[in-house]
């Protein structure tokens, strides 16, 4: 029995020691993961946001539409790379559905990219009507996408 | 009697319209649209969850769950066995401002009649018309999966002992048109009431925190405080902020929004006259600020 015993302790040491080790490095190279790819969201809601003021205020600034919406083009283009890495727990309300429905994700961002494209022309042809709808279809994508990959709001770590 | 209550009934919504608007109205498809737009489209009517925007509209079967256990929304579409396709207009009436079935019984209060109670009368008989204007789809109701107490109908009439006074709105006459019109809206048609006010142990409206936001919203969801308090509610946010809102789902942050809240802008508010969505935010926006922190239900288990 005395052999038998020691090795199991000897293997239970060795689980200690990798759990004990290894876990928190783990949870904090997640969590500049989720830094990252949090920091892009906000710039994408930054740009939204923008959008939002300039057109509900009447703003005169249609030139900088077109800006804000070539810079979600290329917020749209970050977002793979920001959401390469698969954590889903955590102080982020990524889903795992990211990663199980990768095909879909891509399409949801590829939609994103294509509404500020047509976005950016409206604003560059300066015609109000194609502006308001351009900007719907993209307040769309975002919905589109965060439907089925962000968690909801009482699910929300933000509200635990 | 019931026949000749009814037909005095509708005879007094086509005089309210009479004096309100041009002569002998007869009840209108168009307004009442706009009266479903201004309710938020009815969409808990419509099964989105479950079957996705290929969803028949307002033919019912959506399950909403709260505390109580996870009732079905009904069909409102005009089918004359499984839908209100045989209502009279005091039928409507009764159902939508004192949550009676057409043989008496008791609506669940799920069913946010408190809050329509306060519309009136040429409102709901346009609506009506317009229900009655769409096609009859065919679904059976079905019943609640709740425990009893909570699905027994007889049951509902002490909670509505507790819990429900018939409303009527009045206007404040020292405030503007505008105010008046957002209160009418708040309180009576969008019902904003019966997913952000809390409830109280009983299922009824906590009146001392309205408009608070609840952690125990239907559908298990969080629906916000929204009165004008700076740190848990909209108080940082603008009237117009809070127009665009209602008309384009995008926070002041640019952020969008998700579920039930989502549908009843896509289907509902987004459709009403501008004018309106501002008398809403004018009105919520000169409330008293509620400070009320919203925490998920089960936060900290």
């Amino acid at each position: 029995m005395a052999p038998m015993r020691s090795a199991l302790s000897m293997s239970a040491l060795t689980f200690v020691l990798v759990l004990g080790g290894g876990a928190p490095a783990l949870a904090a190279e997640d969590a500049v993961h989720i830094k990252y790819r949090q920091k892009v969201m906000t710039g994408v809601g930054a740009d939204m946001g923008a959008i939002s003021d300039i057109l509900k205020n009447g703003l005169p600034y249609t030139a900088a539409i077109a800006l804000h919406a070539d810079r979600l083009g290329d917020s749209a283009a970050l977002i793979p790379t920001a959401f390469s890495k698969n954590v889903s727990t955590g102080a982020t309300d990524a889903k795992p559905e990211i990663w199980q429905k990768a095909d879909e994700f891509e399409r949801a961002i590829q939609a994103l990219e294509d509404a500020a494209d047509d976005l950016e022309e409206a604003a560059d042809d300066e015609e109000p009507a194609a502006i308001a709808k351009a900007f719907k279809t993209l307040g769309k994508a975002c919905g589109g996408c965060h439907d089925t990959f962000r968690k909801p709001k009482e699910e929300s770590y933000k509200n635990q | 009697m019931a026949r000749a209550f009814g037909a005095a009934l509708a005879w007094l919504g086509l005089a309210g319209a009479a004096t309100a608007q041009t002569a002998t109205l007869p009840a209108s498809i168009g307004r009442g649209e706009a009266v479903l737009r201004a309710a938020g489209g009815c969409t808990c009517h419509t099964n989105y969850p479950g079957e996705g925007d290929d969803a028949p509209e307002l033919a019912g079967g959506r399950g909403l769950e709260t505390p109580f256990g996870t009732f079905y929304s009904t069909n409102i579409t005009p089918h004359r066995k499984t839908g209100i396709g045989t209502w009279s207009d005091a039928d409507f009436l009764r159902a939508m401002t004192e949550g009676r079935a057409p043989d008496r019984s008791h609506y669940f209060p799920v069913f946010p009649y408190p809050a329509f109670s306060n519309m009136t009368r040429r409102d709901l008989l346009d609506l009506k018309a317009y229900l009655f204007s769409l096609t009859p789809v065919e679904r059976e109701n079905l019943p609640p999966d709740a425990l009893p107490p909570f699905r027994l109908r007889a049951a509902v009439a002490g909670w509505k002992l507790l819990n429900f006074r018939p409303g009527s709105f009045e206007a404040d006459a020292a405030q503007s048109p505008a105010w008046n019109r957002g209160a009418y809206l708040v309180n009576g048609p969008a019902h904003c009431g019966e997913c952000h006010t809390p409830r109280t142990l009983s299922g009824g409206l906590d009146r001392s925190r309205w408009l608070a936001g609840s952690a125990e919203g239907p559908e298990g969801e969080l629906a916000a405080n929204i009165t004008p308090d700076r740190r848990t509610g909209i108080g940082e946010w603008s009237a117009t902020d809070l127009a665009w809102y209602l008309e384009t789902g995008i926070k002041p942050d640019g952020d969008d929004t998700q579920g039930l809240m989502a549908e009843v802008i896509e289907h509902g508010y987004a459709h009403v006259d501008a004018a309106d969505r501002r008398a809403i935010a004018e009105y919520l926006l000169s409330l008293p600020p509620i400070e009320h922190e919203m925490k998920a239900p089960d936060a900290g288990k």
